[in-house]
């Protein structure tokens, strides 16, 4: 009963004392963990440097300065005036916000409040970004200012508490901001709206990789059985008292091992790097990736058992991943509805990375992705029934 | 030399891949404690016979007896009675000698600790206890063929089948492997033996079989074999063999 698990410490023993297969296993998640990562970061990176004078200093001025910084892709670099103007004139900076002296007394009373932009020719595309930015900001408060006063002056006499005014006229205006009459949602390629996950790019590009990790055990699989084929040791495995199912049941621990190697690894640091989740989805991801594993391991066994040269298997396996990760979306999106989507469901990439979507993406739970569960279990079962088959009948079968 | 009882009976064997006829109607029988050459030009169907009485390839007709069970209805009995060393070093090169032998015994249905010492015990009788634990691609050919036939005496059988097992290796490696083989024999061991090196198949075989297209074409001791064609004691086994199978190429 044991002999299948001894294959498959066979197996292990034989990856782990191939020292040149063993490094290139643990450096390849870790480079392409690396590419992600670089890739996924610059988003977050840019960022625009905003020059500004404050001249003024009262309540409005410094809310003006909170505001601008508070926005992600704005970095406030507050400035001396004649820091600024030296920093102009020498190039340093091509635009500087100034916020002049009675900047706050003209909000404070309902008036036009003055604002200055020092800038280079046209203050160049960064200088162009923050005065749009400070105009919106601006225009904002002026408009909340003037709300105010006006409301304090049209109810002037009325009886009415001026502090129970302040507090209504604030509450409204907050309620206006919560919900603005027009809401902007930012789209990045790739991104649906109302999708409320927040890296969604990552959520994709996670499960992309970690199938296709898997995916590259069909190759090694395959070709680890063609090898013994060649080297003699399946016919003579052949000969001893192992029987067929059992050979195949330690082939398939063994392939499953194999890929669930490097997608620990790539799993791991990209939960300790990006935190998709908690210990919860990670192993949810986990298990959902062993019983990809067991799909794909399946399929390389086919490709095992008919093969009869590494090359053979090499050429069957690559067209096998090449066939998956055109049709199936892997790293790309597939309109629902379209012939494409169609023909994606056909493939089992696209089951795998749903799911494992739904897990880190969309917040769902292993419990709820049966239809794709069933599927790689599927896949698993018919092919190590059809690797048995072909099999038999090849002339090492019995 | 008078032939003990069978252990080995072979009736009628055919087998045939595409069009190709490889054995044609081959019926022998082998005695028990008895080493059996089996000779022949290269694809004269030596392996394929081997690979049938070993349980690997199914004949399209007729039938092996081992020990009193049907090579194709009962190979797993079968499989409990024989150890087969194929012609070609079917080992796990990045493994020590004791891990392949460990494995081979563990898959021949020994306990870890019974595969150990199997292990000890073999790699001692074919020399090799100092390189134990070292990796076979490390070792020369003639210490991987003795692995070879170590790990063919794993699984404990009452009938080996060595398929060229002398093959690329020097004089000294060979001599012990003859030793071995005589030294199996003499414990009770039936032997099933391939050789091109016709004083090899002199020396150690019991009684020879020749096949030549599929077919056996002479069976008796050496020395009935060569008084075939003359005196025994002046005929070599190597005339005899190219006055039966011819002198033309093979390859």
């Amino acid at each position: 009963m044991l002999r299948p698990v001894h294959i498959a410490l066979l197996e292990l023993k034989l990856f782990l004392s191939n020292r040149a297969e063993l490094a290139f296993s643990i450096a390849l998640p870790i480079l392409l963990f690396a590419l992600m990562y670089g890739a996924l970061s610059s988003d977050t990176e840019v960022f625009t440097p905003a020059s500004v004078v404050d001249l003024d200093g009262g309540v409005h001025a410094r809310e003006l300065v909170a505001r601008l910084d508070s926005l992600p892709e704005v970095e406030v670099e507050e400035r001396t005036e004649a820091d600024a103007d030296s920093a102009l004139d020498r190039s340093a900076i091509l635009f500087a916000v100034v916020i002049p002296d009675g900047f706050s007394d003209a909000l404070e009373a309902g008036e036009s409040a003055p604002l200055v932009f020092r800038q280079r020719g046209n203050g160049g595309d960064t200088g162009q970004i923050v005065a749009a930015i400070v105009r919106g900001i601006a225009r904002d408060m002026a408009t909340d200012a003037r709300v105010r006063v006006q409301t304090q002056r049209a109810l002037a006499g009325s009886g009415v508490p001026a502090e129970r005014i302040e507090a209504e006229v604030g509450a409204q205006l907050a309620s206006l901001r919560a919900s603005p009459p027009v809401a902007v949602e930012v789209l990045r390629p790739g991104e649906e709206p109302n999708d409320e996950s927040s890296d969604s790019l990552f959520s994709r590009l996670l499960p992309g990789l970690i199938v296709m990790f898997v995916m590259f055990s069909v190759t090694l699989a395959a070709q680890a059985m063609v090898e013994e084929r060649r080297t003699g040791t399946l016919e003579r495995l052949m000969t001893t008292r192992l029987g067929v199912n059992q050979l195949f049941t330690g082939k398939f621990l063994s392939g499953v091992m194999r890929a669930m190697f490097q997608t620990v690894l790539m799993l791991s640091l990209a939960f300790v790097v990006f935190q998709p989740g908690g210990a919860l989805e990670f192993v949810e991801l986990l298990a959902f990736a062993l019983l990809a594993a067991a799909a794909f391991t399946g399929v390389s066994l086919v490709i095992g058992a008919v093969a009869r040269t590494r090359n053979q298997a090499a050429w069957a396996a690559v067209f096998f991943t090449l066939l998956m990760v055109v049709f199936s979306g892997t790293f790309f999106e597939i309109t629902e509805g379209s012939l494409m989507h169609s023909i994606s469901r056909a493939t089992i990439n696209a089951y795998a990375i749903d799911a494992m979507q739904n897990i880190i993406g969309r917040g769902e739970h292993l419990g709820q992705q049966w239809l794709e569960m069933a599927v790689m279990a599927g896949v698993a079962v018919v092919g190590l029934t059809i690797a048995r088959l072909l099999f038999r009948i090849t002339p090492e079968g019995r | 030399m008078s032939k003990s009882p069978d252990f080995l009976v072979a009736s009628e064997l055919r087998k045939s891949f595409g069009g190709l006829l490889a054995v044609d109607g081959v019926s022998f029988s082998i005695g028990k404690q008895e080493i059996f050459g089996l000779l022949g030009p290269n694809g004269a169907g030596k392996t394929t016979t081997i690979r049938m009485l070993s349980t690997v390839l199914a004949p399209d007709e007729g039938d092996v007896v081992i020990g009193g069970h049907s090579v194709t209805r009962e190979s797993d009995a079968v499989r409990k009675l024989v150890g087969v060393c194929p012609q070609e070093l079917a080992l796990y090169p990045e493994l020590s000698a004791t891990d392949n032998l460990v494995f081979f015994g563990r898959m021949a249905g020994l306990s870890g600790r019974e595969a150990k010492s199997e292990a000890a015990r073999h790699l001692e009788s074919v020399g090799l206890t100092e390189r134990a634990g070292d990796k076979v691609d490390k070792f020369s050919g003639g210490m991987k063929r003795r692995v070879n036939l170590a790990v063919a005496l794993m699984s404990r059988p009452q009938l080996l089948f060595l398929d060229e097992p002398t093959v690329g290796i020097d004089p000294q490696s060979r001599s012990h492997i003859f030793d071995t083989v005589e030294g199996l024999r003499d414990n009770g061991m039936t032997v099933l033996y391939t050789t091109h090196y016709m004083e090899e198949a002199d020396r150690l075989c019991n009684r020879l079989a020749i096949m030549d297209h599929g077919q056996l074409i002479s069976l008796g001791s050496p020395q009935e074999l060569k008084a075939e064609i003359g005196d025994p004691e002046e005929v070599t086994l190597e005339t005899v063999f190219l006055e039966l199978t011819g002198r033309s190429l093979r390859d």
